[in-house]
């Protein structure tokens, strides 16, 4: 199989990665009638497997989970989550032949064995849909040309998923249509349809291309929202040792520090969080940001680069083949890392002292954010697809952090955006190597402890509108507009 | 210090107080408050000695006891009115004249005379008591009552029917006498309470239900609330007559379930259970921990996931035929403890109610100027209009009870669901609920399915039973 991205002209693939749009209310009002009497089969009955058939099927739909013959006999716990909840449960042979919809929610790595083992089953004219484009887009499958081919893919772990849904919400969701597999243009109906039977389209939904999501996808989980807060928190914790701060405190105003200062940026973009600044910490997270911007521009690039040519899926399924040797061995270093051992101390730290004692973590939110978004615009990724994948997810992913450090992350994001985490941290920790030298607790630990706020007005205004007019704020402001018209009143 | 232990006390057959215990300490003025007919004014008319003891102790009653209410009022113009039918002559009898009726108890004619002037009625001591209007008879004896050097004052809605000067004046020099005297003040209403008032004691069906020390703010707003749900004139909110639900064919039972069993490995919680609600029919369940209360609910509620896999028709609905769990819900209201854990919301109040009508936890709807005046009507029959905007999860655990029972009613369904609406609640939040609760039942025609364990919470009404045992259900 060959890189699909790679088989498009220059001119095609910027057309798929200029594909992203927010989608209104009202172009869900048929609901999931292009999915009404249909049958659905679930294959993996994981998190995502489960929960979204939950949520289909409390939307009127028929859903039932086909599942290796091997997994039905040992009664594995794929079989008891169907089972316990009262769905049908069957074989490839005894399902798929009749399914009208197959769900392949299997993790990345499993694609290609899973869809090479149902196409065969499958019936003439049905629908696969995936919550991922990786499979199709770096390793090219080629599916059946009567089958449709499209992605339905919230972006919350499964157990929000359900969740959200049964508070009679949902979760954000992207969908796409793959355009070589939409034999019938029933694509899009489908999709819409299957966004609307998991509650995602009261949450907000995005019209994506396959290329697009996994481009934009792989770029913003390996940089900023991954990468950038596992380098940034062991380049922090070791920086406040050698500073001599307590150990418990510093760990918790990393663990913590992340998830309550970009809770500002989900709420007013950058421009909000560097405003819970004083004016002359604003100044010099500002300052900051800048130096680490001109030299991990480079690093961005090259991240960008490779997902683009296709180098670094090849280098990650490399190490697919060779058992995840690499990917193993990596977790297992990051779990021995000083950060991940110190335990967070008891002490109290206010919400604005996150802001305070944390002016660097700030810089560099703020550094990758905005690289990650230039480097994605500059590729050829629409702004509304660029905002979503480093912005927007940044306070979803530093919650994990919150709730259990570096492990927590990465054991919550895929093995993929695991794997890309790995190698932006061992590229990124040497080459701010000189930048941290010149760091000292002022700037995080401690805070600048000043007599006088005072700062010159002239530079105040200069900093203040580089913030704000960054393309960023732009982009962010229009989609958190949408967003907050039909999100949450709460 | 006056003790009431264990008293019983019957009032001529008409009406009783049951074990009442109760200690005022030296120092303590007491506010006496419960709903019409609760027993408040039979209470502080045992201070008085009034009423029959039956059983349990009663000491430390001073000797002097000046009691005020309507009562005494009564009765001092039927004693007037006899004298006059007594009259043999025939002579047109001018009655006793009111300043004869303040000196035959006065200690303190200084301040008779003072009281008279203040209170207007210098004009009126020469008239015949029982030609008194009502006003001017309770102004005449409460003259009587803080001008016969009282050791305690018992005051019976004293405050009724004074106009606003008296009024003012009543309650200064209250606060005067109470530094020396104590005070028992029976009230209906909470927002008359005067400053020097120690302590609230609250009656409920003849029994002393609640005693609160007035500086215990939460305890002393709870009573506030209780009362008012007790006392408060206004009615249940309507529905929103612009969101009627889709109709249900009229014979059709609500839910029939037939045979249905729920399994989870090996473990059956209850199976075969046939169990069929009519419209408009109440039904209490019961069973023991673990018989599968809940879980019966939420076969009916379409929040178990086996309610697919077994014979279940809801509201018109065989489940499992591409019905979607919002068509179910939205004909029913459902409370539970779980219910309040899911809901952690930082939302106000208001919009807490409003989101029954959409059946979700948070608010995702924009809302009707209508909604939002029936979610305010019911914050006022909750007692809690001026929370309007507090944030749901400030409030207090029985207070977010209220709330989401509310909520469970703002769309009148055809079915309320409360499981165990009462558990973890403290006495004074279970009467709150329950009060809220018959509220609801009495006034609509909402079927209300009630599951609890304690048999003393029981609501008036409610006369079909489901029993699971644990193994068979009943």
């Amino acid at each position: 199989m060959a890189n699909y991205f790679n088989t498009l002209s220059l001119r095609e693939q910027l057309a798929e990665l200029g594909k992203c749009r927010f989608m209104h209310l009202d172009e869900f009002t048929e609901g999931v009638d292009a999915l009404r009497g249909k049958k659905m089969v679930v294959i993996g009955c994981g998190a995502q497997g489960l929960n979204q058939g939950l949520n289909l099927r409390d939307s009127g739909l028929d859903v039932s989970y086909a599942l290796r013959a091997e997994a039905i006999e040992q009664k594995r716990q794929s079989w008891k989550n169907a089972t316990e909840n009262g769905f049908t449960v069957g074989t490839y042979d005894e399902l798929l032949p009749t399914a009208d919809v197959v769900l392949n929610l299997t993790p990345d790595k499993q694609h290609t064995s899973v869809v090479n083992a149902i196409m065969p089953l499958m019936k003439h004219g049905a629908c696969l849909s995936y919550s991922h484009g990786f499979n199709i887009v770096e390793e090219g499958m080629q599916v059946r040309d009567d089958i449709t081919v499209i992605m339905v893919a919230p972006k919350c772990p499964g157990s929000e998923v359900r969740a959200e849904y049964v508070r009679g919400f949902g979760v954000p969701t992207l969908i796409a249509v793959h355009e070589d597999n939409d034999p019938n243009g029933e694509g899009l109906a489908l999709a819409k349809a299957y966004a609307v039977g998991t509650g995602g389209h009261k949450a907000g939904v995005l019209m994506s291309s396959f290329i697009a999501e996994v481009k934009s996808d792989l770029m913003g989980e390996q940089t900023i929202l991954c990468g950038m807060l596992q380098t940034g928190s062991l380049l922090c914790f070791d920086k406040m040792m050698e500073e001599g701060i307590d150990p418990g405190y510093a760990s918790k105003l990393i663990q913590y520090g992340w998830e309550t200062t970009t809770e500002a940026l989900k709420y007013g973009g950058v421009t909000n969080m560097m405003d819970r600044l004083s004016n002359p910490a604003k100044i010099r997270a500002f300052d900051l940001a800048e130096e680490m911007k001109d030299i991990m521009r480079p690093l961005y690039w090259k991240h960008q680069d490779d997902i683009m040519t296709g180098t670094f899926s090849q280098t990650m399924m490399a190490d697919w083949a060779n058992d995840d040797v690499e990917l193993l061995g990596w977790r297992a270093d990051t779990a021995e890392t000083p950060f991940e051992k110190t335990p967070a101390g008891d002490m109290e730290i206010s919400e604005q002292e996150y802001f305070d004692n944390g002016i660097l973590m700030v810089a560099m939110v703020k550094a990758g954010v905005e690289l990650a978004f230039e480097t994605m615009t500059s590729a050829g990724i629409i702004a509304d697809s660029a905002y979503y994948e480093s912005l927007h997810e940044t306070p979803l992913i530093a919650n994990t952090v919150a709730r259990k450090k570096l492990y927590e992350m990465n054991a919550t994001i895929s093995d993929t955006a695991e794997y890309g985490c790995y190698l932006y941290n061992h590229a990124c920790v040497p080459l701010l190597g000189d930048f941290m030298k010149d760091i000292t607790s002022d700037v995080i630990g401690k805070g600048l402890e000043l007599d006088d706020n005072g700062v010159d007005n002239a530079r105040l205004i200069e900093v203040n509108a580089a913030i704000r007019s960054h393309p960023v704020e732009q982009i962010g402001g229009v989609l958190r507009g949408y967003m907050a018209d039909m999100k949450r009143i709460i | 210090m006056i003790c009431l232990d264990a008293l019983s006390v019957d009032f001529d057959g008409r009406f009783q107080l049951h074990d009442v215990s109760w200690t005022i300490q030296p120092g303590e003025h007491w506010l006496i408050a419960g709903a019409n007919g609760s027993g408040k004014s039979a209470l502080a008319a045992v201070l008085a000695g009034d009423g029959q003891g039956l059983s349990g102790t009663l000491s430390g009653l001073p000797d002097r006891v000046a009691l005020v209410s309507y009562e005494r009022q009564a009765e001092l113009i039927e004693a007037e009115r006899r004298k006059d039918d007594a009259d043999i002559l025939d002579v047109i009898s001018e009655g006793t004249p009111a300043a004869e009726i303040i000196d035959a108890v006065c200690q303190d004619h200084d301040l008779a005379q003072t009281l008279i002037d203040t209170l207007g009625l210098r004009p009126l001591m020469g008239r015949a008591f029982r030609k008194l209007s009502t006003g001017e008879t309770r102004k005449v004896m409460l003259i009587r009552a803080l001008t016969s050097r009282p050791e305690l004052v018992v005051l019976d809605e004293p405050f009724d029917g004074l106009d606003h000067d008296s009024l003012m004046w009543l309650q200064g020099h209250l606060s005067v006498l109470a530094e020396t005297v104590p005070m028992v003040i029976v009230l209906n209403r909470f927002d008359e309470c005067p400053e020097f008032i120690t302590h609230i004691a609250y009656v409920d069906d003849g029994h002393l239900l609640h005693q609160v020390k007035r500086d215990d703010e939460r305890a002393f707003a709870e009573l506030y609330q209780l009362l008012h749900l007790k006392t408060s004139e206004l009615e249940v909110p309507r529905a929103d007559p612009a969101d009627r639900l889709p109709a249900l064919n009229s014979g059709d039972p609500l839910v029939r379930i037939t045979g249905a069993t729920i399994r989870y490995d090996e473990n059956t919680v209850f199976e075969n259970l046939d169990w069929t609600i009519e419209a408009n029919q109440s039904w209490q369940v019961s069973g023991p921990n673990g018989s599968g209360k809940t879980c019966l609910l939420s076969l009916i509620t379409g929040d178990h996931p086996q309610c697919y896999v077994n014979d279940i028709r809801v509201f018109g609905f065989q489940r499992g035929t591409g019905e979607s769990i919002w068509q179910i819900k939205q004909y029913i209201g459902y409370v539970s403890t779980a219910l309040q854990w899911e809901y952690r919301v930082g939302t106000g109040l208001r919009n807490v109610i409003i989101s029954g009508f959409f059946d979700s936890i948070g608010l995702y709807t924009k809302s009707t100027e209508t909604q939002r005046a029936i979610a305010d009507d019911w914050l006022a029959l909750l007692g809690m209009a001026e929370r309007a905007d507090e944030p749901f999860n400030s409030l207090s655990y029985g207070d977010q009870r209220l709330v989401l029972i509310a909520r469970a009613m703002v769309k009148h369904p055809p079915l309320l669901i409360l499981d165990e609406p009462c558990l973890g609640l403290d006495e004074m939040n279970r009467h709150l609920v329950l009060a809220l609760i018959e509220r609801i039942c009495a006034s609509s025609e909402t079927a209300v399915l009630y599951v609890n364990h304690r048999s003393e919470d029981r609501i008036p009404g409610i006369d079909n039973h489901l029993t699971l045992s644990g193994d068979t259900a009943s």
